[in-house]
């Protein structure tokens, strides 16, 4: 699914990436962890292909294919879906409003038909009710007023409607109390499937609990430092970085 | 082109006016010829004036273009129908016994309208030259009065037909309207401006008795080549309501005032606005809210959408006068700058003489953002059509504030097709 090789990236002429490498096999999760800075969020945004990420040597081939050079909307359209660390909000649009236009544009630009009006909210109560979005928040602009908690609830909310090949998610976890993380991982489990893999980037073994991964990276310092399986993540949260970095180095 | 406009040629058909006026509205014509003789053409130099130069617009050749658009329409509205500055009582809709035109006013030496008639806000009105001029021209309009305690079944549409080219006619067309709701009285008007004036002034009088109930929304969707300068004066009474809306797409010249005040306890004025304006179009909205009444309060929030090389202005000023204790004010302009060539003017104005007042205003002008736009294409969504849906956006806010949903359509349907006709400006960065 997604094969990331030697990838240095710089933001506002600074390299942050360093040599990252990593590939995600169709039907897998695999999770992230490292400390604050390590450039986590760096990745993410350079896989969904935000302006001012230049990628100044390695490649990223997304189903085979070479992804560097598509626009967001593009790589969106081909499979790929970022929950964001901090979602936006958007004053003005209604969150009924923008996931249609999203799922419509999607639709089109893989040349298959949009749902009808009835077909769209069918999908939407069903997938909102399951994560507690209420109707009132579906009819509110985007994210304005939301908690944190909210605003996560609504990115998994995107993601189960636009069916991604890939989803990364960036810290999604962070800021949900304990029932809406379940929801959360219930969500993102009743997607799992051989067809679709995930980047599950965590500071919490927690999580790892309800999403199990298949691998579990390590990235310090710009690059994937140790792999391993569920265990390396108990190990992380009961040793801490430093002494298990440093015991890879 | 480079020809001179000069004040006895806007003035020239004046006199041949009065044949057949009352003498009531024969002196009040005169006291409009005499101001806008001595205070002439308004141009940069008058203060309020600054950023809309009318004298040299007058004289410069109009650059824009006139293309056709959907139309303005309200379902089950009443209809008045202005053809080029005529009021066209054949092809209008009326609602009985409240409409009188204004012919027959200015003809009538025993009009209850005589009292009222340019009389409104006094104080604003001194010094105002486009004032004079529309009352020393003035011979198209209606009164528009609706009885105590009663409500017009229907919105109003007053619609204002100008040329669809280009005219040579900037003698102009001058028209003006005064609107009456005597205590409680409700009604709701749609004003609509299309087409491409040589040059109008049009001035609507509105006089708001106690708890009087006004919605006004009002649309100018100009050719690019007209020039136009209106005038909204309202009286609010007390616990009296104004809510308007104004929507432009700018002009030439095109120039629209707000000049109210409040003059009973508890009244309240309430003023949205939007402003979509490209290429050479020049947009100035002016505000002069007076507070001269206790426990009054007033909002005015205007947004811009400004692209090419556009240059708008918003001057908003708030008066309190000293009596009006307990006042509560708020301005805000908020601007989105699609282009880096377009202008835009933003002029707060306080002038505050009572001590127990809240007013607050502020001014952002800033570019789409970035943040925004790149959370939307990663949804799928393309880059124009996610630029276009931060523009409406940014823009829906504003149209929130129309609370009847045919009304609010009307406009949002205007946004939308302009934003579609100039999607090109709006959508590409630069
Ligand atoms: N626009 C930028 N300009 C300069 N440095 C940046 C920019 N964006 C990120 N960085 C730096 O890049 C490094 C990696 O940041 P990144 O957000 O990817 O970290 P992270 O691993 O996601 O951390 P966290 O766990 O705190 O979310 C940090 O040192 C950060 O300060
Ligand atoms: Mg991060």
């Amino acid at each position: 699914m997604l094969e990331i090789e030697d990838l240095h990236v710089s933001v506002q002429d600074k390299n942050i990436l360093k040599g990252l490498s990593l590939t995600v096999p169709a039907g897998e999760v695999h999770a992230i962890m490292g400390p604050n800075g390590a450039g986590k969020s760096t990745t993410s945004y350079t896989l969904a292909g935000r302006e001012g990420y230049e990628v100044t040597s390695g490649a990223i081939r997304f189903k085979g294919e070479d992804f560097v050079d598509l626009p967001p909307e593009e790589r969106a359209a081909k499979g790929m879906f970022l929950a964001f660390q901090s979602p936006i909000e958007i004053p003005g649009v209604t969150s009924m409003n923008f996931l249609k236009t999203a799922v419509n544009a999607q639709a089109r630009s893989r040349g298959e038909k949009e749902p009808t009006a009835v077909e769209f909210l069918k999908m939407l109560r069903e997938a909102a009710k399951k994560l507690n979005v209420t109707e009132d928040m579906l009819r509110r602009p985007l994210n304005v007023g939301f908690s944190g908690g909210e605003k996560k609830r609504n990115e998994v909310l995107q993601m189960t409607l636009l069916k991604p090949s890939l989803a990364v998610l960036d810290e999604t976890d962070s800021g949900l109390d304990i029932d809406a993380l379940r929801l959360v991982a219930e969500g993102v489990n009743a997607l799992r499937c051989p067809e679709r893999s995930f980047l599950v980037i965590t500071h919490y073994q927690r999580l790892l609990d309800y999403i199990e991964p298949d691998v579990v990276h390590i990235l310090a310092g710009g690059r994937i430092v140790k792999s391993g399986d569920k265990t390396l993540a108990r190990q992380l949260e009961d040793q801490g970085y430093d002494a298990v970095i440093g015991q890879a180095a | 082109m480079g020809e001179i406009i000069s004040i006895d040629r806007l003035l020239k058909s004046a006199s041949a006016l009065q044949t057949g006026t009352a003498p009531w509205a024969g002196a009040l014509r005169e006291q409009g010829r005499e101001k806008f003789s001595r205070l002439g053409i308004p141009d940069r130099r008058r203060e309020s004036w600054k950023y809309s130069d009318l004298a040299l617009a007058l004289t410069k050749a109009p650059k824009g273009t006139s293309v056709s658009r959907v139309p303005l329409a309200l379902d089950g509205s009443y209809l008045a129908v202005f053809e080029n500055g005529v009021f066209d009582a054949a092809r209008s809709k009326l609602p009985a016994d409240c409409i009188v035109p204004l012919a027959a006013v200015l003809a009538d030496s025993a009009s209850p309208f005589a009292k009222t008639l340019g009389q409104i806000n006094g104080a604003e009105q001194t010094g105002h030259a486009i004032l004079g001029l529309n009352t020393a021209r003035m011979e198209e309009g209606f009164v528009l009065r609706i009885p105590k305690g009663e409500t017009l079944s229907n919105p109003l549409h007053i619609r204002f037909n100008w040329p669809a080219e280009e005219t040579a006619d900037v003698d102009g067309r001058h028209v003006r309207l005064l609107v009456e709701l005597e205590e409680g009285a409700e009604a709701t008007i749609l004003e609509t401006h299309r087409g491409t004036p040589g040059f109008a002034t049009v001035v609507t009088e509105l006089r708001l008795a106690q708890t009087a109930k006004l919605t006004h929304v009002r649309i100018d969707q100009l050719g690019g080549a007209s020039r136009q300068t209106a005038i909204t004066l309202g009286d609010v009474s007390k616990a009296a309501q104004y809510k308007g809306f104004y929507l432009s797409e700018g002009g030439h010249f095109c120039r629209h005032e707000a000049l109210f005040e409040l003059t009973g306890d508890n009244a309240n004025v309430e003023i949205d606005g939007a402003f979509l304006v490209t290429g050479e179009s020049h947009c100035d909205n002016t505000t002069v809210i007076t507070h001269a009444a206790p426990h009054t309060t007033s909002r005015q929030a205007f947004r811009g959408v400004l692209s090419g090389s556009s240059k708008s202005a918003y001057q908003g000023c708030v008066k309190v006068r000293p009596e009006a204790q307990k006042t509560n004010a708020y301005q805000m302009s908020r601007a989105l700058l699609l282009s880096r060539e377009a202008r835009i003017a933003t002029k707060p104005e306080l002038e505050i003489f009572a001590d127990d007042v809240k007013c607050s205003h502020g001014a952002t002008a800033g570019e789409l953002d970035m943040d925004a736009l790149f959370f939307l294409r990663t949804r799928g969504i393309p880059e124009e059509e996610a630029r276009a849906m931060l523009v409406e956006a940014f823009l829906q806010e504003a149209l929130d504030t129309i609370e009847r949903a045919d009304l609010r359509d009307v406009a949002a349907g205007t946004i939308t097709d302009w934003l579609s006709l100039h999607a090109t400006e709006v959508t590409h960065a630069g």
